[in-house]
């Protein structure tokens, strides 16, 4: 359904993200892993038709998604990093726009706008300007602006940022319903606990590029680590945390 | 019958929003009034019923004056003759064509920052299938659409009442619509053209220059266009005299200057014909045709070059700041801020003040009129044949430092008013304790630091150069015991950390301020200035300021004392007055 084809990305001389390759089918649900400045945000950039590729290409239904940006977006559900809306809009005026730009007919929309506000539990909070609502409850508008249309590909990027319990413990079990019917979904997080247990596939990259790439738990059996944490760790970082903690502790103190 | 018509306008409304392009139309106009993804540009959004009254004001204000100055009994009482509309008005209509030109240039330059689309339009509208053609043309079409609204709501008071004040009471029917129908032209034509340059130059720069490079000249640009819009509006007094003074040759260099220019297009729509006129309108033509083109090709060029590349662009964040090693206020205030909190505070407000967009907009506002006020009394100097052999100052020449520090202390107080990010005062709420008095010193402070360091060197110097000794020190003398009086006095009721707390007084009586700051503008720089002028020519009478400023300092010190201590106390939350 959604595949990258060795993608590439330089700014300048700079290469940001080198030879990224997976394929992502419906039902499966891709974490993406990366210590910051690893290229994460570049691959979601490429994969949403944000960014043009340096070189290799991004194929949904085997086309290259640059042929026809509109229609594939039209199939496509976006949660991206940071929640930037627009703070003069209310949560209801957010979402009908969303509805309109993506062409929903009326009724559609506004019933769907509907069951979802209360699913998310925004409805008390609908007529109320996004610049005062908090950091949940502006990624839960994100989670349905995303949701609203159906789309066949989820992208997520960090879609846990600031939900509470309740939110994050339904975000979780709604990814695995959605791509028990059929969906596919691109899970980028630092929640390693969240990907270890909604994740069918597991990538993890560094400096760029890919360095762990396979099913979840032939990842962890590769390295040889029980659990992803540990399996993180080892590939991306090499330091010892513990030791990190200890010497700030000493600062902290002395 | 009506309200067919308006359930049928109500519908294809509805139905017009309801498509991807009303939409984005919409959004986009509401975007430009709610200012864009700033530094905090949202603490300065004001409603769009605010922001149409408060450009509609000064139109209004000065169509009533016309009542007053072209009423048939005011004409016969001053003995006026035959009354030709068409040349008596030749001064008004070019002060309408200006102060249309400076309100809606002002109103451009208050936008600048969200004309053309940013990070957050692009990260909300680019994702959903829409294409690129359908955003490009629904920008365009809400910067035309403000610019319409905008040029009409400045000018509307204008077109109706400047025709009635002039030929209301006595002309036809036809020469009325005549008169209307130039004077509403005119400036029409003006407004657009000065909404259309502000953007045309905001384009320009950010389709030539990187981001960075951009974010850092705009707010100097802006400076820079509106000391020209307000010299424009000075230029008033001066350029109708001057067009009737000058050679033919001369004349015609003036006129093909914007401003002057649309006077051509009011007399040609008059019916006036000479070839003077000719080149007027031409030259206003020209100048409207170019500014459309410059605003269409920059549009374009910053949509391609600077929005569809944001994603390959690192969101800038703040710029980064040069680190002094060396500042020499730093002994300084160690002494003056006795407090650690103190210091803390004061270096936080000096770095908000110079470093938030927002705050430095509404500085550079009050600098550029300051420095316009200046360039007036400059220019009646150099009228003044017998500056130099008088020996004495000129009321004119003592009015400059004067209208200086004015403008700069107000606009730093009203700037102090303006929060910035509220969510960024916890840190005060937390640690300041809520009995807390240093609010007023540490504004004081501030002020002080930004006012006198350079004023009075400068002035010393200038008057020591043009005058001697005794004079030098007298005027700086008397200019700081002013500065610190007026400091008194603009901080009389104030209790917070500039930028931590909300402002909804200063919003509800924002007019009542504004005309009590104009009413102390022509105080502080007309009549002090005039009586420092009477006692600097007898020098003993200088004493006269001593008792003066005591008596002022005095009655200060007076009233904060009665007031209740709960006044005093530190505030981060202002509660809206109530009506009754």
């Amino acid at each position: 359904m959604l595949e990258a084809n060795r993608l590439s990305k330089s700014y300048g001389s700079v290469p940001a993200v080198q030879n990224v390759s997976f394929y992502l089918e419906p039902g499966q649900v891709l974490g993406y892993l990366g210590p910051n400045g690893s290229g994460k945000s570049t691959t979601v950039k490429m994969l949403t038709g944000l960014l043009q590729p340096t070189d290799g290409q991004v194929t949904h239904n085997g086309k290259d998604i640059h042929n026809n940006l509109t229609a594939y977006r039209k199939r496509l559900g976006y949660v991206p990093e940071e929640a930037n809306l627009y703070p003069y809009l209310t949560g209801e005026e957010y979402l009908d726009m969303v509805g309109i730009l993506r062409a929903m007919p009326d009724p559609r929309r506004k019933s769907r706008i509907d069951s979802l506000l209360q699913l998310f539990a925004l409805a008390p909070h609908r007529h109320i300007s996004l610049g005062s609502y908090s950091k949940g409850m502006r990624q839960r508008i994100l989670l349905i602006s995303a949701l609203i249309d159906n789309p066949d590909v989820l992208i997520f990027d960090e879609p846990m940022s600031g939900l509470d319990v309740t939110s994050s413990l339904v975000l979780k079990n709604l990814i695995q319903k959605l791509s028990a019917r059929g969906k596919a979904i691109f899970f980028c997080s630092h929640v390693l606990e969240v990907v270890e247990k909604i994740c069918s596939q597991l990538i993890i990259l560094r400096r760029g590029q890919v360095i762990a790439y396979g099913r979840t738990a032939e990842v962890l059996q590769s390295i040889g680590q029980s659990t992803l944490e540990a399996t993180f760790l080892q590939l991306t970082e090499g330091r010892d945390v513990a030791q990190i903690a200890n010497d700030i502790v000493e600062v902290v103190v002395a | 019958m009506m309200l067919n018509w308006k359930i049928r306008l109500r519908r294809r409304r509805d139905a017009f929003v309801g498509t991807p392009f009303g939409c984005l139309l919409r959004l986009f106009v509401g975007r430009i009034l709610h200012g864009g993804d700033g530094n905090g540009a949202e603490e300065l959004g004001l409603g769009l019923g605010a922001i149409l009254t408060l450009l509609a004001m000064p139109g209004l204000l000065v169509s009533l004056l016309m009542f007053e100055k072209y009423g048939s009994l005011i004409r016969l009482l001053r003995g006026d003759g035959i009354f030709d509309p068409f040349t008596a008005t030749v001064p008004d209509e070019y002060f309408f064509i200006v102060l249309s030109m400076t309100v809606t240039g002002a109103a451009a330059l208050w936008q600048w920052d969200s004309i053309f689309l940013d990070r957050r339009d692009h990260t909300n509208i680019i994702p959903l299938p829409i294409s690129l053609h359908t955003i490009f043309f629904a920008n365009f079409s809400a910067i035309l659409a403000l610019a319409a609204l905008f040029s009409f709501d400045v000018n509307a008071a204008s077109i109706v009442l400047f025709p009635v004040a002039v030929v209301g009471s006595n002309g036809s029917f036809a020469r009325f619509c005549q008169f209307t129908t130039g004077h509403a032209v005119a400036v029409l034509v003006a407004s657009v053209f000065s909404f259309m340059s502000v953007f045309a130059m905001a384009g320009c720069l950010m389709a030539v220059l990187p981001a960075s490079v951009f974010r850092r000249v705009s707010l100097l640009l802006r400076f820079a266009i509106a000391v020209v819009f307000l010299s424009m509006l000075a230029s008033v007094f001066t350029v109708p005299s001057l067009l009737q003074r000058t050679s033919v040759a001369s004349a015609h260099r003036i006129a093909t200057l914007p401003p002057v220019s649309f006077l051509g297009v009011a007399r040609t729509a008059w019916g006036i014909r000479d070839p003077f006129v000719t080149t007027m309108t031409k030259a206003a033509i020209f100048a409207f045709v170019l500014a459309a083109l410059i605003l269409v090709i920059t549009y374009t060029l910053s949509f391609s070059r600077t929005f569809l590349r944001i994603p390959e662009t690192a969101d800038s964040g703040p710029l980064p700041r040069t680190r002094f090693s060396f500042s020499p206020l730093a002994p300084l205030h160690k002494a003056i801020l006795g407090q650690s909190s103190q210091r803390a505070c004061y270096h936080f407000v000096v770095r908000t003040l110079l470093r938030s967009d927002a705050h430095l907009q509404v500085i550079s506002a009050f600098v550029a009129l300051a420095l316009v006020a200046a360039a007036e009394a400059l220019t009646s100097i150099r009228a003044d044949q017998f500056f130099l052999v008088r020996h004495m100052p000129s009321a004119d020449f003592l009015s400059i430092p004067f209208s200086l520090s004015y403008c700069v202390i107000v606009g730093i107080r009203c700037a102090f008013e303006i929060p910035s990010d509220l969510r960024a005062n916890w840190i005060f709420r937390l640690w300041l304790p809520p009995d807390d008095q240093h609010a007023r010193p540490i504004a004081r402070r501030v002020l002080l630091a930004l006012t006198l360091p350079w004023l009075i060197p400068a002035c010393f110097l200038v008057t020591l150069i043009f005058f001697n000794w005794a004079t030098a020190l007298l005027h700086t003398a008397i200019l700081t015991a002013s500065d610190i009086l007026l400091v008194e006095i603009v901080l009389l009721k104030f209790r917070k950390i500039p930028f931590t707390c909300s402002y909804p007084t200063f919003e509800s009586h924002s007019g009542v301020i504004l005309i009590a700051y104009l009413f102390g503008f022509f105080l502080f720089t007309d009549d002090l200035p005039a009586l420092e002028h009477w006692a600097v020519s007898e020098p003993l009478r200088t004493l006269c300021f001593v008792p003066l400023f005591a008596i002022a300092l005095a009655s200060l010190y007076a009233y904060r004392k009665q007031m209740l201590d709960m006044d005093k106390h530190l505030i981060f939350e202002e509660t809206s007055p109530s009506a009754f």
